[in-house]
């Protein structure tokens, strides 16, 4: 089964560095490589990929990590439906997302029309804008950086916290010395699997975001299918396995540590 | 006694859960509530705050479309191969990985999980290049295999955590009283590991059945997922009624579906299968 993985990898490297020339001579040929780096267009989607990747990773944190805390100190019914909400997304097919989220931010909208009936302007949509992509993809990985974050947040023990209490620690204190170095791997890990997950994501940016400059999903899509230009598809997949290749070996290195637990 | 000591002490408001609470049900819940309203509206325009005129002639037109049947067997004819094929390569795996050492387990098991240590894209890219090769784009079996890909994640490691789950004094309790192997593994294990197992299952059916990119990049248009036919109804958007009707129809009977697996999501072992 491995071959279904590791070998197209190892074959998408050897295909776009060992190659024929012009007079179908097969060596070393990184001409592909030459033309990504120096094509304007490839470079604008790179960018923005990354924009949205870092974007996304920003807002994860700064919605999942204060969720991720108030589930892992309470209980009760409210956290348990807070809990419910946040790992609802799972349940949600991204297409089904698309089109939700075109009905309701899209022009004329669910937002627009609520706006409208307070006597408000309408906002200038996020759709088919680098924005659109952000919201869609925060919305969709919610689940898995609020579930990775409070299973790090399980191996925080109530009593390091109420001894730091005892001396007299504030809430933010007890958060920045107690419990942020015990998480900090977990907090990694969940960055990782977005990062991973968001490079190359396809369809919320095919559908919700702009045409030009578009992100590497939707680009290599372009690229192998449109253009039929299998040489450049390749390449474009093995500059997002460089660019994401600390967030793998980690995410691996995360794994094979748990699996030893 | 004094009136006072009756009463019990109300506990504090929880603000920071009421405050999560009233945003994540307004991001998360209302989308969802504004498909469902466009499933059952006739006409419904801005600056309306409801619809105007309610009714099912869209679900009519929408299940009178033979695209739509069409995409609909495709897409069960798929989710229903690759759920087969995936249990019938990944459960002895995982079987073994959970019970057995031998040589190379490691790195074998890393092998199956590398797929997600990798943007998917990518790699769906570099397996179509091959494809390309072998003819395999534009065919049934082409979408099969790249869609194998996406299960073999949570085929591995949730029936992995639920074959190390299995109570091992009663499967040797079994044995000492003269079962055989096989009879231990359909009395003892199966019943106690088959709950998870069905979840993971579940998981990849539901799974393969919205999996869109890889069934668009080799699929399309010769295989028309229901994905895919969803794609093409938000892109060209003739008719704003059949692109929810399809979401309402097929997302649901999915969403009861998966709430049956929501214990093992629930758990820490899903989260831990991340490396969290």
């Amino acid at each position: 089964m491995a071959w279904l993985i590791i070998w197209p990898i190892i074959n998408a490297v050897g295909r776009t560095i060992w190659r024929p020339d012009a007079e179908g001579n097969y060596g070393f040929n990184l001409s592909s490589y030459v033309f990504f780096f120096s094509d304007q267009y490839s470079i604008d989607n790179l960018a923005v990929t990354l924009w949205t990747t870092l974007m996304c990773a920003i807002l994860l944190l700064v919605i999942c990590l204060p969720i991720a805390l108030y589930l892992r100190f309470s209980q009760g019914r409210l956290p348990a439906y807070v809990q419910a909400l946040a790992i609802f997304p799972m349940f949600v097919p991204s297409i089904i997302l698309a089109y939700a989220f075109i009905r309701v931010l899209g022009p004329n909208g669910m937002v627009d029309i609520l706006l409208n009936a307070v006597g408000l302007p309408k906002i200038r949509t996020p759709y088919l804008t680098p924005w659109g992509p952000v919201i869609g993809l925060v919305w969709d990985n919610i689940p898995l950086t609020v579930l990775i974050l409070l299973s790090g947040l399980g191996s925080v023990a109530n009593q390091a916290v109420e001894a730091a209490r005892d001396v007299g620690a504030n809430r933010l204190q007890v958060f920045w010395h107690i419990i942020l170095p015990r998480i900090s791997n977990s907090v990694l890990v969940a960055i990782s699997f977005s990062v991973l997950g968001i490079f190359s994501s396809f369809t919320l940016p095919y559908l919700l975001g702009p045409a030009s400059p578009e992100m590497m999903g939707p680009f290599m899509n372009r690229t192998f299918r449109e253009v039929n230009d299998p040489l450049n598809a390749i390449t474009q997949a093995v500059i997002t396995f460089g660019f994401c290749i600390a967030f793998g070996l980690f995410y691996v290195r995360s794994v094979a540590r748990n699996q030893g637990k | 006694m004094a009136p006072a000591s009756i009463v019990p002490s109300r506990p504090p408001l929880d603000w920071t859960g009421i405050v999560f609470a009233i945003l994540l049900s307004a991001a998360i819940v209302l989308p969802l509530i504004v498909v469902g309203t466009w499933a059952f509206t006739e006409v419904w325009r801005y600056p309306n705050v409801v619809p105007q005129q309610f009714g099912l002639r869209f679900w009519n037109q929408t299940l009178t479309r033979p695209d739509v049947w069409a995409a609909l067997t495709l897409s069960l004819q798929l989710s229903t191969v690759v759920t087969l094929l995936s249990a019938a390569i990944c459960l002895p795996a995982a079987y073994a990985f959970a019970r057995m050492s031998f040589p190379g387990r490691t790195v074998l098991f890393f092998s199956f999980l590398a797929g997600h240590a990798f943007p998917k894209f990518g790699l769906l890219i570099a397996i179509a290049a091959i494809f390309l090769q072998l003819n395999l784009i534009g065919t049934f079996w082409g979408v099969v295999l790249i869609q194998l890909v996406g299960t073999l994640l949570f085929m591995i490691w949730i029936p992995v955590a639920a074959f190390q789950a299995v109570d091992r004094r009663m499967e040797e309790a079994a044995r000492d009283v003269g079962a055989g192997p096989f009879r231990v593994f359909w009395s003892i294990t199966l019943p106690q590991a088959g709950p998870t197992i069905a979840a993971a299952l579940l998981l990849s059916f539901v799974g393969t059945f919205y999996e869109t990119e890889g069934a668009w990049l080799i699929g399309a248009p010769g295989i028309r997922t229901m994905p895919v036919l969803m794609i093409s109804f938000i892109n060209n958007q003739m008719v704003i009624q059949y692109g929810a009707v399809l979401s309402v129809m097929l997302w649901v009977p999915s969403f009861i579906a998966l709430m049956f697996a929501r214990r093992v999501i629930g758990g820490g072992a899903f989260a831990r299968g991340f490396g969290g």
